[in-house]
């Protein structure tokens, strides 16, 4: 257990006092360098279990502990935790009245001090990386959705996480465009990246998921390799999913 | 007929070239624009303040530790009596309220008009800012969180940008509304544009002339103003990305 950069133990998030029960108790550990895969129906706390990874909801109770700190504790400074961990979102919440460049380096400049040199020689070398180095000057708007979400993914990078945290990246793309999101995925999860990511992509679940977490109204009721999940589930509820999306 | 004009251009002279009396109508042009800009200046900075702690409260309250959780409760509680009170009584009483009991010992009229109409438009403006935080798409507030970025720099650097669009036009509104508004302020003598007319209508036992007047400077500066406001939303529509 020690060896888990993250470890999730009884973790509820309660809605309207507990009539909406969005995680209802989960517990889960995740290991340096796993490729962690949350899939389940919708509305089953798949999200919220993610964004309470970084505490962008707060639970209602449980704790989540993260190389070694209860980042659930109110005393602890959570933005010094959250530079540590990189978060991707459906709709890529890039920010529409920066350059790529200013998107990439703002973080970085703000919070590590960066000279402004330095942070933009690693943000260019980042859009290197996904092909994009050429618009490191245009706005958001002017991007295509998997460009987009492109750059959303290295301006986490930029930021030396140790985490990233992925909810749903490719939903909100047009079909054409989700292999070139998910490319620079399987790139970072091969160079040895720890990551949580919800999706509904299957193919990119078996490739490079290290283990399949299966949720259900607000827990986790299956999880293993993605052989066993995909290839022998367990439980009928898993099945019936598992009929609906392969 | 020639009569009939003959008499209108004599109220005419009667009204504005006899004695200089057009020198009313300009003192009270500067008075009413000085008035209305000064009162929206403090709108902004009280209206700023106020909306700072009423977001502040609204996004951050559950999540805070520490000894400036009462402070900001009961700042809360402060602005939202504020933005009750005063948008909750005709702006005609807050204004006699101000010169003849708060400030019934000052005998600068203009100073008093402007923290008048200035307490006046803070509540307005407000909302406006408010509104305009509130706006913005939340995941930008949460993309900017996620960096690691605080609540006030997330603030600073990514939503008051983004805020500003749908503000900036927001307060130029505000500005012509006051700009009306300020008519009430001579009936405390201050001498603005409404006061020049009701002046020269006293000296002179006239009124076609300098009412019309007044209205047809007030319409002028509101489309005026209007126009401005205009180009200056093209602007910002245009800048949008
Ligand atoms: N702010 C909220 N208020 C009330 N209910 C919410 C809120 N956010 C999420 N929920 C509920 O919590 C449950 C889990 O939501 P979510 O984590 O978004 O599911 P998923 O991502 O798996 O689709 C859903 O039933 C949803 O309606
Ligand atoms: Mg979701």
């Amino acid at each position: 257990m020690s060896d888990n950069i993250i470890q999730v133990n009884g973790l509820k998030k309660h809605y309207n006092g507990g009539e909406i029960r969005a995680l209802d108790g989960v517990e889960i550990g995740i290991k340096r360098g796993e490729v962690v895969v949350i899939v389940g129906p919708s509305g089953s706390g798949k999200s919220t279990l993610l964004r309470s990874l970084n505490l962008l909801e707060t639970p209602t109770e449980g704790a989540i502990i993260f190389d070694g700190v209860d980042i659930n504790d109110k005393k602890v400074n959570i933005n010094l935790h959250r530079q540590r961990m990189g978060m991707v979102f459906q709709h890529f919440n890039l920010f529409p009245h920066k350059t790529i460049l200013q998107n990439m380096t703002l973080a970085p400049l703000k919070l590590k001090k960066m000279p402004k040199a330095e942070a933009e020689a690693k943000a260019l070398e980042l859009l290197k990386r996904v092909g994009l180095e050429d618009r490191a000057n245009a706005y958001p708007s002017q991007l295509s959705g998997g460009q987009k979400q492109r750059v959303a993914i290295v301006r986490a990078l930029c930021m030396d996480p140790d985490v990233m945290l992925f909810d749903e990246p490719t939903s909100a793309l047009d079909p054409e465009m989700v292999g070139e999101v998910l490319d620079v995925m399987k790139d970072l999860a091969r160079g040895g990246m720890t990551m949580v990511v919800v999706t509904h992509e299957m193919g990119f679940a078996r490739e490079v998921g290290s283990r399949v977490v299966f949720m259900d109204e607000g827990r986790i009721l299956e999880e293993g390799s993605p052989d066993e999940v995909f290839g022998n589930p367990k439980c009928d509820r898993l099945k019936e999913f598992l009929a609906k999306v392969l | 007929m020639q009569e009939f004009f003959a008499t209108l251009w004599r109220d005419f002279h009667t009204a504005f070239i006899e004695d200089n009396r057009w020198k009313y109508i300009v003192e009270g042009i500067q008075n009413t624009l000085i008035l209305t800009f000064f009162a929206l200046v403090l709108g902004v900075v009280l209206g700023v303040i106020i909306a700072a702690v009423r977001s502040t409260y609204d996004q951050q309250y559950e999540r805070m530790t520490g000894p400036a959780k009462p402070f900001l409760a009961v700042g809360n509680w402060i602005c939202k009596v504020y933005l009750t009170v005063i948008r909750g009584t005709p702006s005609m009483v807050q204004i006699l309220i101000i010169f003849f009991i708060i400030m019934a010992s000052s005998n600068n009229k203009m100073l008093c008009g402007i923290i008048a109409f200035g307490i006046n438009s803070a509540a307005y403006v407000a909302e406006i800012i408010r509104g305009g935080i509130m706006s913005v798409d939340p995941g930008q507030n949460e993309a900017g969180r996620s960096l690691g970025l605080g609540y006030v720099q997330t603030m600073w650097f990514i939503v008051i940008p983004q805020a500003f669009k749908s503000i900036l036009p927001a307060l130029a509104n505000e500005f012509i509304v006051l700009l009306k508004e300020t008519a009430i302020a001579g009936y405390v003598g201050v001498t603005d544009l409404t006061r020049g007319a009701n002046i020269i209508r006293g000296v002179t036992y006239q009124s076609f002339w300098p009412l019309l007047a007044v209205a047809g400077v007030y319409l002028i500066m509101v489309m005026f103003f209007s126009w401005l406001v205009g180009i200056l939303e093209r602007r910002l529509k245009k800048s949008e990305r």
